[in-house]
């Protein structure tokens, strides 16, 4: 069993169908499920122009760490959701379990109470379906050492 | 752990640069950022103070080489070396796959390269991990400063475990060493990484062919756009 899901194309398409609901309903413009250390697991939507997601997912990623920890310096168990506003555009980032974290942009025109809303049944299925990738034991042979020898640079410069 | 996702074909592993205070991390980074052609970067992220002490991380997203059709990506993160950080550095380290220490070589911080690495050891113990079982290699940096530590009393301060990890003599501010020690612990992961997958391969495959699923039997579903 892997403790980080490993994201097929079934579970992925999963999570897409899932947050494409969400943005939907919620009228959000763009979310992503983030993996603790701040990776993209999945996203969808429209992400503000010049922004780079995997950026904006390792600061959210920080940030949230960061605020489960206040809270336990607190005496809080956690702070399931963190928001941050600002004149145009807010974020809004809830925990989907210990180790994945839903980040939703949004905009004017909607609100924080119906993005909330739609995000409680978000994460519930988004939990299905990394607890599936988690369990699944499916093994696919990817590269080899002798493969990884033969590369002759990492990194371009 | 890395991130296999097999929708995108990508692999991805995070690599955090730990080190006493002013030892050369951010420096290290910046050096990557700058050297790396433009289609295989991000943006350099620095959070930090005024004084450029860095205050939470940096973050530098890499794309690497690409094996069998899978890219390779590493996400560089440093922490903050000053002391009273250590609960953000717990943070950083969450989810790491590879460690890159980078020891200030002047005989003066002999004690804080010491106390540097034993926080590293108890930070990743608290997260239910061990040293000895996390790819990490060793940076000995400012080797350029008027009164650098001799490289081998630095191996047995630092480098005294069981096994040894490679280690290399660095001046993160003129690039020497810095890929050296990039390139070290990056093929330190795709090797582990490499191993573990050929592991779970023959476990299946001695298991029978039903457990065994194939690439293009995953690559037959199509992704959602």
């Amino acid at each position: 069993m892997h403790t980080t899901p490993i994201m097929t194309i079934h579970a992925v398409n999963q999570l897409i169908e899932a947050l494409e609901d969400y943005l939907d309903k919620s009228e959000a413009n763009f979310s992503m499920v983030l993996d603790r250390g701040g990776s993209i697991l999945c996203q969808h939507g429209t992400i503000p122009k010049n922004s780079d997601p995997v950026i904006v997912a390792a600061l959210a990623a920080g940030s949230f760490a960061a605020t489960k920890e206040l809270a336990h310096r607190i005496g809080e168990n956690e702070f399931s959701a963190l928001h941050q506003e600002g004149k145009t555009s807010q974020i809004f980032t809830c925990g989907v379990d210990d180790d994945t974290v839903l980040v939703t942009v949004f905009g004017p025109q909607t609100t924080l109470g119906l993005v909330r809303f739609y995000s409680a049944r978000t994460v519930k299925q988004i939990l299905e379906v990394i607890q599936e990738s988690r369990s699944s034991d499916e093994v696919v042979p990817l590269f080899t050492q002798q493969d990884v020898n033969a590369a002759k640079a990492i990194f371009s410069r | 752990m890395a991130i296999i996702n097999y929708a995108n074909k990508e692999v991805q592993f995070k690599v955090v640069y730990y080190g006493p205070a002013l030892c050369g991390k951010t420096t290290n980074l910046a050096y990557i950022h700058a050297q790396v052609n433009e289609a295989n970067k991000g943006e350099l992220v620095s959070l930090a103070t005024a004084a450029d002490r860095t205050l939470f991380f940096d973050f530098l997203p890499l794309n690497a080489v690409v094996i069998k059709g899978f890219k390779t990506k590493f996400q560089l993160y440093t922490v903050p070396g000053q002391v009273m950080y250590n609960a953000t550095r717990q943070l950083v380290l969450r989810s790491v796959d590879g460690i890159v220490f980078v020891a200030d070589s002047q005989w003066e911080k002999m004690e804080e390269n010491i106390e540097s690495f034993a926080n590293l050891q108890e930070n990743i113990a608290r997260q239910g991990q061990n040293i000895d079982t996390i790819p990490y290699v060793l940076q000995y940096n400012k080797r350029d400063m008027p009164n650098p530590a001799p490289v081998h009393y630095l191996e047995f301060i630092l480098n005294n475990r069981r096994v040894r990890v490679p280690s290399f003599a660095g001046v993160a501010t003129s690039g020497q060493g810095v890929f050296q020690t990039l390139n070290a612990i990056s093929r330190l992961l795709l090797q582990k990484f490499a191993w573990e997958n050929e592991q779970a391969v023959a476990k299946h495959q001695r298991s029978g062919p039903s457990a065994f699923t194939s690439l293009s039997g995953i690559a037959a579903a199509t992704i959602r756009r």
